[in-house]
């Protein structure tokens, strides 16, 4: 099996079939956090599509110093927090169907925790579903939305500490 | 992975709702397909209008042949508003800097086009809502006919106003153009931030032309960019959109 990089230069020569080889390898890491991020599987599906061929329109432009996960991850994230900021938008406007609730086919499990995690703010929220996916590192993190370690390390803190308090708030037992 | 070891039941919770999906079959194609759609020739249409200009700014746009401007302003004017169109249809700008010169419209024309140009960027506002904003709340057929005639599409950006009920409405160049520039509209970010210079512009500024695509990062609005450090550019003054 190819490592990533090689297989990103594959890409980057236009081979379809390393194109389909990487979606293999992360398509599911990258729904994982466009579902979670955006609520609805329909939404995060665009949105992976969307990143996978910017992905493979800009292979050219792919920096070998960067680990493809990381790579793959500042793209979709970049969709997907533009996403988040039209439904803020459309909601300050009073929009319908502005924000809809996760369809995980599990209803009620995590309802408490989708709403709370809609009181944490944007740039946290991103860092927490990057963190728990991927279980990335805060040096990967801080390299995917272009800020320091200790911005990382107190946003997640953050996060984490809202998510307790909006949580304890709504009576849940997550302990 | 070693920092997640502590035992918290938080995380326990978080990495279960974070788990990564199944992934579709067939993404691979689809996402290929999509781009095949993409794209369709919608940059090209910059180099098919016909821009013209006065030395106060663009007075039209028009799709046809575009003949010699007659002073150096206006020919200076002419390529600034065909360079920003063509970066605006390659999703690569969100504003335009050229003036406009709609000094020879008519004044309920120019009133409706001044409501026009204030509605945001990947937004749409019902023909109702600019009659109303121009204190003619009935008028909203002529409101429709005013943006029809709209001397300088694009720019003002008459093809965010749509029906009432949600329906595309008419548009000079055409309804199937109005749908594309909404969909443009729908997947262009309005905010990137630089890594390197820790500065958040409004895509289309010039500190935004410079960047290498790796140093690019999208914000969801200024504040989000000033609570990880970003501060907004002097230039493009991104607070005053977003």
């Amino acid at each position: 099996m190819d490592s990533d990089r090689a297989l990103m230069a594959r890409v980057a020569r236009g081979e379809e079939a390393a194109f389909t080889s990487m979606v293999d390898r992360y398509g599911g890491r990258l729904l994982g956090v466009a579902r979670r991020l955006l609520g609805s599987r329909a939404d995060a599906e665009d949105a992976v599509q969307r990143a996978l061929l910017s992905c493979y329109t800009g292979a050219g432009g792919y920096r070998p110093e960067w680990a493809v996960s990381t790579w793959l991850y500042r793209i979709l994230t970049n969709i997907c927090v533009d996403e988040l900021r039209r439904r803020s938008t459309r909601q300050g406007r009073r929009e319908p169907a502005a924000s809809r609730p996760a369809d995980d086919g599990e209803p009620g499990r995590y309802m408490d925790l989708h709403r709370a995690l809609e009181r944490v703010p944007r740039e946290a929220r991103v860092l927490l579903a990057l963190r728990y996916v991927d279980g990335l590192s805060y040096d990967e993190l801080a390299k995917i939305r272009g800020i320091s370690v200790n911005t990382v390390k107190s946003q997640l803190a953050r996060g984490k500490s809202l998510l307790r308090a909006e949580l304890g708030k709504r009576g849940a037992s997550h302990e | 992975m070693s920092e997640l070891t502590t035992v918290d039941p938080l995380d326990a919770l978080l990495r279960d709702y974070f788990r990564p999906e199944a992934a579709p079959p067939g993404l691979a194609r689809r996402a290929l397909a999509a781009g095949a759609q993409d794209t369709a020739d919608l940059a090209g249409l910059a180099k098919r209008l016909v821009i013209g200009a006065t030395s106060e700014g663009v007075c039209l746009i028009r799709a046809g042949k575009q003949e010699r401007p007659a002073t150096a302003v206006a020919r200076r004017l002419t390529e600034q508003t065909r360079e920003e169109i063509a970066e605006y249809l390659a999703g690569e700008r969100v504003f335009f800097s050229v003036p406009v010169d709609l000094s020879e419209t008519p004044p309920f024309q120019r009133r409706v086009l001044e409501a026009a140009r204030r509605i945001p960027f990947g937004e749409a506002r019902p023909y109702a809502w600019v009659a109303e904003r121009i204190g003619h709340p009935h008028a909203v057929r002529a409101v429709g006919t005013a943006l029809g005639r709209n001397p300088v599409p694009l720019i003002v950006p008459c093809h965010r106003v749509w029906r009432s009920d949600g329906g595309l409405g008419g548009y000079l160049f055409g309804a199937e153009l109005k749908r594309r520039l909404a969909e443009l509209e729908r997947r262009t970010p309005i905010l990137e931030g630089c890594t390197s210079t820790r500065i958040v512009c409004r895509v289309g500024c010039v500190h935004g032309r410079q960047m290498r695509p790796d140093h690019r990062v999208v914000f969801g609005s200024v504040e989000d960019a000033r609570s990880v450090g970003y501060r907004p550019c002097k230039l493009c003054k991104p607070s005053a959109a977003a």
